[in-house]
């Protein structure tokens, strides 16, 4: 395959952890009110975590080290007990369990999430626009 | 560095003897021994800076093809290595491509104008 | 002969210049690709390499200047932004990419410009 676009593999993998990071983003605030899941248990939220991974060595040249979505996993905090007795979940003392999830919190990685994720599209199209302006190159 | 100064020790060794020898009413000198006639293709006993000049020129037309063709196998390797994947990068296979071409006509060039020369020689009185 | 022509050392400098450009652009990638990665140090032209590609340009000798090779390195200056030990700073990493970008206009139209003049110088005919 031909790397025309030279040096932005770092780049295509960051795009890759932050749509990651998005996308469980979003999930989690489609589901801030789901009190009962598929296991019958309200939503846990999920967090991404990143981890810097080595590339491979192209050419025996180190890379720097790039972004990568180490895993997964559910927010171990409680769910937030929320007193409302006409919920159709609503236990013995009408608490409901509402899932660990803050709206405000996600709304605040969901910014930081795109930034980055903007950010790196824009070297791709900065990388684009130098390498059609090096193929034209004695050409007036 | 024309070809004129190439010929021009060929032209020396033709020698006033000769020349002599043709005027009318003189008598005609035999050659005398140990006086090769003019050979163009040898050169003769001292060297002049005429002929190193000639050596030279061809020389040089030599160094230069060999020198365009250097260019060439550079330009034509990196546009490999850049097809194959190879972490070449761009801007330099392009800056060698447009070197080896500006060489290629440089030599195109200077072809026509030895053409260009040696005919008006030919086209010379003499 | 043929070297002589490429031997000039405001030619030479200019493509040294792109690949310094060039490799700068890379390390900026990756400076940004790299914004959220715990304790990542931000990397750039090594300042060994730009000293000497100031003083060899301005010093006119072409061979010199053809010998310096372009290397990268973390940026001493850098402070950490993050508690994690990351020091990028996302603006300042924007803000040298768009001038990088013009560097690199300027780097690529000078070398463009060169080659242009000498196929013009010796063929006479402009395209």
């Amino acid at each position: 395959m031909v790397q025309i676009l030279s040096g932005i593999q770092s780049t295509a993998a960051a795009l890759n952890a932050e749509r990651t990071r998005i996308d469980v983003i979003s999930e989690n605030i489609a589901n801030a009110n789901t009190t009962r899941g598929l296991d019958g248990k309200p939503y846990q939220r999920q967090i991404v975590v990143f981890e810097s991974a080595l590339q491979q060595a192209v050419n025996n040249q180190t890379e720097p080290p790039t972004l990568r979505v180490a895993r997964i996993e559910k927010d171990t905090r409680p769910p937030q007990m929320v007193y409302e007795p006409g919920h159709p979940d609503a236990d013995a003392h009408g608490m409901v369990a509402m899932p660990n999830v803050d709206i405000h919190e996600e709304m605040a990685d969901m910014i930081s999430a795109s930034r980055a994720f903007e950010a790196n599209l824009a070297v791709v199209k900065n990388a684009r626009a130098m390498a059609l302006q090096a193929l034209s190159i004695g050409k007036h | 560095m024309s070809p004129l100064s190439a010929m021009s020790p060929v032209l020396s060794g033709y020698g006033l003897p000769q020349l002599d020898a043709m005027t009318p009413g003189a008598t005609p000198l035999p050659l005398t021994p140990g006086v090769t006639g003019p050979s163009p293709l040898q050169a003769p006993s001292e060297v002049t800076p005429g002929q190193e000049t000639g050596d030279s020129f061809a020389s040089m037309l030599g160094q230069m093809v060999a020198e365009v063709n250097a260019k060439q196998n550079v330009a034509t390797q990196a546009v490999g290595a850049l097809q194959g994947g190879q972490n070449v990068s761009l801007h330099q296979t392009v800056i060698a491509m447009e070197e080896a071409n500006v060489s290629f006509q440089l030599m195109v060039e200077v072809r026509n104008k030895l053409l260009e020369s040696y005919q008006e020689i030919m086209r010379m009185q003499l | 002969m043929i070297s002589a022509l490429f031997n000039q050392p405001d030619y030479v400098a200019a493509k040294k210049s792109l690949d310094a450009v060039v490799l700068r652009q890379e390390a900026i990638a990756s400076n940004i690709a790299n914004l959220e990665t715990p304790g990542y140090k931000r990397i750039d032209l090594a300042p060994a390499f730009r000293t000497e590609l100031e003083r060899a340009c301005a010093g006119g000798n072409a061979q010199q200047i053809a010998s310096l090779k372009p290397a990268l390195a973390p940026d001493a200056a850098a402070v950490a932004q993050s508690r994690d030990g990351n020091t990028v700073n996302l603006e300042s990493e924007m803000m040298q990419l768009n001038q990088n970008a013009v560097a690199n206009t300027l780097e690529t139209q000078l070398v463009s410009t060169m080659l242009y003049r000498l196929k013009l110088a010796i063929t006479g005919k402009s395209s």
